[in-house]
């Protein structure tokens, strides 16, 4: 993902995607945040690809459903004409939305046998992954609780698996309040970058409670446990953590967060 | 431990959990230890643990909690960062 050359889908209330030649999840999930933030301008708009792959991708990963869901259904009409057999493509985890904490620990037990299914052959770590994939949903329904900015509440997950590199993509995105406003109650002079970082650190805007320490687990795991790599853009904060170290920048900033890893398995 | 599912996860699993337990343990007939039987647990995560066996020790605080069966790797891993953690504060 280029994140200089996102820019170029957005034009005001128009995520244009005609130009877009490849989508992964995290590309999907940060067009799902953009969607939301507009999803009430009279003049919003969304564009699909021109390129059949990845409208065919699109449609493979429920892009049309989720759409219909926030309010955009003319705009992905045409998905809804491409004829597919699914089980053809099972690398992928469509995008699915847990509107409460019950629905989506409801789902992990379809993740568990997801990562068996895209090959993960070890029981640990399968269990490992489950684990990762929980403690984003959670951070999503914990620091959002009483606090969602829009209507469109819960947790977004979208993932992909790369046989061949033996490697697997998931996204938990959601457009809550974010690193930066969960944590002004004990620092109200952070920006989103020092804010990510805190809250890898594992530093809570739950003043008082004993928490934090999911983002710390996931990052030690991702890392120590699968040679991977933890991602999260949060308002226009964008941390990146792998066996090299922290990586940090300022992006165009959007409604949310977007939390990633990405796993080395077998 | 079981009891509560193979996949225990969120702090609001965690603490309806403890609440269970706590029932549990008053209608024991005799209380000398708590025994938590990890077996056939197989994911348990950070936000389940912290919050069921933070509010089981306020709780307890002068009984004896044994873990069992903790061999399952994120369970063992867990427990494990969870101890380091407390160490820590």
């Amino acid at each position: 993902m280029d994140y200089d050359n996102f820019n170029k889908f957005i034009k005001g209330p128009v995520i244009d995607l005609r130009e877009a030649t490849f989508c992964d999840p995290w590309f999907i999930s940060m067009v799902c945040l953009l969607a939301i933030e507009r999803k009430n301008d009279p003049k919003k708009e969304l564009l699909l690809p021109v390129s059949e792959d990845v409208k065919n991708y699109l449609k493979r990963i429920h892009f049309d459903i989720f759409m219909k869901e926030i309010g955009y259904e003319k705009f992905v009409r045409e998905l809804g004409n491409i004829n597919m057999v699914e089980r053809e493509n099972t690398n992928v985890y469509e995008i699915t939305h847990s509107l409460a904490s019950d629905d989506f620990n409801a789902r992990l037990t379809k993740i568990r046998t997801m990562f068996k299914n895209f090959g993960m052959n070890s029981q640990d770590d399968i269990n490992r992954a489950t684990v990762l994939v929980s403690e984003l949903g959670n951070n999503v329904f914990d620091h959002n609780l009483g606090l969602w900015p829009t209507d469109v509440r819960g947790a977004i997950i979208v993932g992909q698996n790369y046989p061949k590199l033996k490697k697997i993509e998931m996204v938990v995105a959601d457009s809550g309040v974010g690193f930066k406003k969960s944590l002004q109650l004990r620092n109200p002079n952070l920006n989103d970058v020092e804010a990510i970082k805190l809250g890898l650190q594992g530093i809570t805007g739950r003043v008082g409670e004993n928490r934090g320490n999911g983002l710390k687990l996931i990052q030690d795991w991702t890392i120590n446990k699968f040679n991977g790599i933890v991602k999260i853009q949060s308002g226009s904060g964008l941390v990146i953590v792998d066996k090299d170290g922290v990586r940090s920048r300022t992006v165009n900033k959007i409604l949310g967060t977007l939390a990633s890893f990405v796993v080395i398995y077998n | 431990m079981q009891k509560f599912g193979n996949i225990l996860n969120s702090r609001q699993s965690g603490r309806e959990a403890f609440l269970r337990a706590v029932q549990i343990v008053n209608g024991s007939s005799v209380f000398e230890e708590i025994i938590l039987d990890f077996s056939g647990v197989e994911v348990l995560t950070p936000s389940f643990a912290d919050e069921f066996l933070h509010l089981l020790k306020d709780k307890y605080q002068n009984r004896i909690i044994n873990l069992e069966n903790t061999e399952s790797a994120t369970v063992k891993e867990i427990l494990q960062s969870i101890k380091n953690e407390s160490k820590r504060q």
